[in-house]
């Protein structure tokens, strides 16, 4: 299978300390790929790099063939990256459906003048964003919350709704950041099932994870990152057995 | 947002009710408004905090006013108020909005404390003297010469930038707004431009000041320096902030009840035997007790917390 996301020699320098040190990494079209690794092993660092949220001192990132490291990340969005963050939750003053209209963003054009003029434009926006919005809170189970505020929903039902608000602009990549922090078993499951469905449905997914149980069960291959460098990568199986990974969880000489 | 439609008849009453000296009050009041909803915009929506923002209303007066002398006709010369001034935002806002939170409110002062000085020296506006003489506005031939023709002019304003400001924020593009408002990260993540959006925020903002600007032009027939102090600029956050930030019918409600009871402490202050310095002491007193009760005991300003939360 191609690769749709590659990042080459990827650094990050906060002063003197690297973040990120000449990190490699792909992700095969339709498959689901984790980067786990300990506390401050550069997991964040790495998905904001891919994200735009930060600029690489060195590397590059290429996405469906081309370069992509110096994009906003609004302009990434538009080209089929979509995020789902840990550390920042719903946008609390909307409502579990505008949420995931914002989404939409990415794939629709209205501006401000079809706004106040109420051209046709934005009438043909407004529908079409609504019909994506609707599908993908049904991909999400959160239609019967639809009408409720943002801020009501449980924690499980906030990060399906990240999801959701990601899927809205119909990417195809999905970057995931730890989603399955905080969540308690039964709500971890859930996740954990709908983040196959979308495998399935073909969306290629990056996971940021801390879990091990939850990329054991869902990740095609594994990247693991200890001190901002490559450790190993592989299938889980594989990382499993590596030595190098062993000592980075367990502690021990390095 | 319907309901709101039943207040515009009761309203384009009022103006038949008062008195000459009420009747000024009201398109003052109105033209306040207009600029407050415009900052109640940029101050809910792009979360930034403008201290200058009657700078714009005297980029538009002045616009209007010197078209007007040049022999345009009133009716372009008030056009290219709101142009002029949303104008000038993109140009200033471009440095500005790259700066956050108070700096950007400082920004916005010291950009105002500049204009005032540049048009107290500038020969061509008049100096500190300013602009007189100007025509009143004329539409069609009938040439708008009392009071109650530019309140009518101020309530066309006002229903204007309403009906803008609530069709941005019921759209796509406000949508994003309102995501920005909150997750600045995540809101970029999923496609917004966040940059772009805050500009066309600041520049809307300025525009509906600069429309105002423009009208107060053609109402006072003269123009100078010192009808755009700072304190205005105070005035209408303090405006924004009392009504709620963010809402439409909170920016006309705060703006009504500053007026009002500013205009009644005015009074009060002019009575015969109150010292001479009474009428500022009680106008900044006012500012600063309104703003503190609204923040201490209506944190969201009047008419979001009448609502539910969303």
């Amino acid at each position: 299978m191609p690769d749709l996301l590659t990042v080459t020699g990827a650094t990050r320098r906060f002063g003197g300390v690297y973040a990120l040190r000449d990190v490699d990494l792909d992700v095969r079209a339709g498959e689901t790929h984790a980067v786990i690794g300990p506390n401050g092993a550069g997991k964040s660092t790495l998905f904001k790099l891919i994200g735009g949220q930060l600029i690489a001192t060195a590397g590059t990132i290429g996405y469906d063939g081309r370069r992509i490291d110096r994009l906003a990340p609004h302009r990434r969005a538009r080209r089929g990256i979509a995020i789902a963050f840990q550390d920042s939750p719903v946008f609390h003053n909307l409502s579990v459906t505008e949420n995931v209209m914002v989404g939409a963003h990415a794939v629709t054009r209205a501006g401000p003048v079809a706004a106040i003029l109420r051209l046709p434009r934005h009438r043909r926006d407004e529908v079409t964003i609504r019909a994506l919005a609707a599908d993908a809170l049904a991909r999400t189970g959160l239609t019967e919350w639809a009408d409720r505020p943002a801020a009501a929903l449980p924690l499980g039902q906030q990060r399906a709704l990240q999801v959701a608000r990601a899927l809205c602009g119909g990417p195809r990549l999905l970057l995931l950041d730890e989603p399955a922090s905080g969540l308690r078993g039964p709500e971890r499951t859930a996740l954990a099932t709908l983040i196959e469905q979308l495998r399935a449905d073909g969306l290629s997914i990056l996971l940021v994870e801390h879990d091990v149980a939850f990329v054991a069960r869902l990740a095609d291959r594994v990247t693991v990152l200890d001190l901002g460098r490559v450790i190993a990568h592989g299938t889980f199986a594989e990382i499993r057995e590596d030595p190098a990974v062993i000592t980075a969880y367990l502690g021990g000489p390095r | 947002m319907k309901w709101a439609y039943l207040g515009v008849p009761v309203v384009a009453a009022v103006p038949l009710l008062l008195t000459p000296g009420q009747l000024t009050t009201f398109v003052l009041l109105g033209l306040s408004a207009m600029t407050v909803v415009g900052l109640s915009l940029l101050m809910g929506y792009a979360g930034q905090v403008s201290l200058g923002q009657a700078s714009f209303t005297a980029i538009g007066a002045y616009t209007s006013g010197l078209l007007a002398l040049h022999h345009t006709p009133p009716l372009l010369a008030l056009a290219a108020a709101p142009i002029a001034a949303g104008l000038a935002a993109v140009v200033v806002g471009v440095p500005i909005l790259r700066l956050r939170g108070h700096q950007l409110a400082f920004a916005t002062l010291a950009l105002q404390l500049i204009l005032l000085s540049v048009l107290g020296d500038a020969d061509w506006a008049g100096g500190a003297v300013g602009l007189q003489g100007l025509p009143y506005l004329s539409i069609g031939g009938f040439e708008l010469d009392d009071d109650m023709d530019y309140a009518y002019v101020v309530l066309v304003g006002v229903l204007l930038v309403s009906l803008i400001a609530y069709h941005l924020v019921h759209s796509r593009v406000g949508r994003g707004l309102r995501a920005l408002a909150t997750g600045e990260a995540a809101a970029e993540a999923s496609g917004v431009p966040v940059g772009a959006y805050r500009l066309l925020v600041f520049a809307v903002s300025a525009a509906f000041a600069g429309l105002a600007g423009g009208i107060y032009s053609f109402f006072l027939g003269y123009l100078a320096p010192g009808s755009f102090p700072v304190l205005l600029s105070i005035e209408y956050v303090v405006m924004a902030v009392v009504g709620g930030l963010g809402s439409v019918g909170g920016a006309l409600l705060g703006a009504a009840l500053v007026t009002v009871v500013v205009q009644l402490l005015t009074t009060l202050a002019t009575q015969p035997g109150m010292p001479s310095y009474a009428p500022s002491v009680l106008s900044y007193a006012v500012y600063a007790l309104l703003l503190i009760a609204v923040v201490l005991f209506v944190p969201r300003g009047i008419v979001p917390s009448l609502r539910k939360s969303p």
